[in-house]
């Protein structure tokens, strides 16, 4: 059976971090319902998280309300998430590996958000489109 | 968030309850830290948390170091799978003793 439109899921949120945690259950709903298994869910909750808390915390510098649009669909054999927003430029694909055999004292505090991104998606693509980011994330369903 | 604070044969057992992300990490964090100023073991039970983010993560390292600082016992119990899988990805596993819950993780204080 093939679809002239695959499923998708359209979300605005305010760059707010209390966001987050309201397209949760919306996200879990979108995947529960076209059977993409709770492991999607989590890897495109979790990669959210981790992008958007970033975007959130330090894309912003007028201290204003500003809308960051996503988007996430389900065709054939992946899940796609895109996020677009107008923060400032940040390429998260030119982000460092961190060094993830440091002990306890050698640790860095943050720095993990992007890598778990990475861990958790199957491809990561960003570009740079009339003064918006715009981030594309695929993950591979397994059926 | 829901956040239960108790104490258990000697151990301040935490135990946080649904998500742990950016905007609850803090909440986490305000609730964890000080409880090494009690001078016993810490145990956090994970058993009833079913997502951390990378915020949280940063919480139980701060903890991590707190107890390393004053030679207080840290241990953690009862993860879920998605929890354990942000652990494995970001190398949290070795710098944490973790046991599958919290009977197994008070037997191990116990023994300490």
């Amino acid at each position: 059976m093939s679809r002239l439109h695959p499923p998708a899921l359209r979300l605005s949120i305010a760059n707010d971090l209390a966001e987050i945690g309201r397209i949760a259950p919306v996200i879990e709903e979108f995947c529960a319902e076209h059977g993409l298994g709770e492991e999607v869910a989590h890897a495109v909750n979790l990669s959210l998280d981790e992008l958007l808390t970033n975007t959130i915390s330090y894309g912003f510098e007028d201290g204003g309300q500003h809308a960051i649009d996503i988007a996430l669909e389900a065709a054939g054999d992946r899940a796609t998430v895109t996020i677009r927003d107008d923060a400032v430029a940040f390429d998260p694909t030119e982000a460092g590996d961190p060094d993830l055999d440091l002990d306890l004292d050698d640790r860095p505090i943050g720095g993990l958000g992007i890598h778990i991104v990475r861990a958790m998606m199957d491809e990561v693509r960003y570009a740079r489109i009339d003064g918006h980011n715009q981030l594309t994330l695929t993950k591979l369903i397994a059926r | 968030m829901e956040i239960h604070k108790e104490t258990i044969e000697g151990t301040m057992v935490l135990t946080p309850v649904g998500r742990v992300d950016s905007n609850s990490a803090r909440e986490v964090e305000d609730a964890l830290l000080p409880l090494f100023d009690a001078g016993q073991p810490v145990l956090v039970d994970f058993g009833q948390l079913n997502y951390i983010s990378s915020a949280g993560l940063r919480v139980l390292l701060l903890a991590a170091r707190r107890s390393k600082a004053t030679g207080l016992p840290l241990s953690l119990a009862g993860m879920s799978k998605p929890v354990d899988e942000v652990f494995k990805i970001s190398g949290f596993a070795k710098l944490f003793q973790i046991h599958a819950d919290r009977a197994e993780a008070l037997a191990a204080q116990g023994k300490a």
